[in-house]
């Protein structure tokens, strides 16, 4: 592949791609052998969460990776604007599809339901465990805790709710999470905002920085 | 909720912008962000909305993290071929 040597400027990455016969056969050979290194250092990076795969899983997987890729890159190339190198674009192509490959290999296992189900509750808040008492300092995190309760239980919906359990605590992939729900990324995206949006006016409407709850909890003592 | 889950909602909520890019937005500036912080210019100053998205979102940061290090590699010449990378999984 061209890799390390002299590469095509955009524009004749563009003019390759567009154009047929042996020229257009030979961009799109090389193209795809980008994008199968893209996919392969984007497992390897990420080997821990595919683990359980063999190594010639994994290489089936880049392949399919570097494939789905190539297809990508080939619908959105009139859409190339050419602010950054082509090959930066494309390869954030395979970089994309790689992981959300890998996430759902990751958490295949994991019955996405029972983490909705049973993650930490509003209800459950931390409080002050194993913290040397000071009254004061005691009082303004059980004020804040009840603040954060209530704005999570009272002024998210259902939905955020759920959203916020398993993205936020539990750090389940967006991707994962839309997949279960039949949404998107850009709509749970949005759904998580809106929440958080929400509790930041809440803990201003009662009083709070956020900020400064965070040094109540994350600060000494 | 324990209290690593109680910060992390709280330094995600203190972050909440008005506005902020949605991941497809991001999606399409990442190539030119990486580019810039690869080539050692300031990023921020030319897309300064794209940090804050991926502050908040943990799937955009980790695409962000591998195309800068797969850039930053090929830059500089240390990226590994497509065998060595097949034989290293």
């Amino acid at each position: 592949m061209g890799a390390g040597k002299p590469g095509r400027s955009n524009a004749e990455w563009i003019a390759a791609l567009q154009s047929s016969g042996a020229d257009q056969a030979a961009a799109l050979a090389e193209l795809r052998a980008y994008l199968l290194r893209a996919a392969l250092f984007t497992l390897r990076r990420v080997r821990h969460h595919v683990s359980h795969l063999g190594p010639g899983e994994l290489s089936q997987l880049a392949e399919d990776c570097a494939q789905e890729a190539m297809t990508a890159v080939l619908q959105r190339l009139p859409h190339f604007r050419g602010d950054s190198r082509f090959t930066t674009w494309a390869y954030a192509f395979a970089v994309n599809i790689a992981l959300v490959a890998a996430r759902r290999e990751r958490w295949a296992r994991v019955p996405l339901e029972r983490v909705l189900e049973s993650g930490a509750s509003p209800a459950a808040l931390p409080g002050d465990e194993g913290v040397p008492s000071d009254p004061e300092r005691s009082a303004l995190r059980a004020e804040a805790i009840a603040a954060i309760r209530d704005g999570i239980e009272q002024h998210l919906t259902p939905k955020q709710q759920q959203a916020l359990r398993a993205v936020i605590f539990e750090q389940v992939p967006l991707d994962e999470l839309a997949r279960l729900w039949g949404s998107n990324r850009n709509a749970l995206y949005k759904l998580l905002h809106d929440a958080r949006r929400k509790l930041k006016s809440h803990l201003a409407a009662r009083g709070f920085k956020v900020e400064e709850i965070l040094d109540l909890f994350v600060g000494g003592g | 909720m324990n209290r690593g889950q109680l910060e992390r909602l709280l330094r995600l909520v203190a972050r909440t912008e008005e506005d902020e890019l949605s991941c497809s937005a991001c999606f399409d500036l990442l190539p030119h962000y990486v580019d810039l912080e690869v080539a050692g210019e300031a990023p921020d100053a030319r897309i300064p909305l794209l940090r804050p998205h991926l502050e908040q979102c943990a799937v955009c940061r980790e695409e962000y993290e591998t195309l800068r290090e797969l850039a930053r590699l090929e830059a500089e010449g240390r990226l590994s071929s497509t065998d060595d990378l097949g034989r290293t999984l």
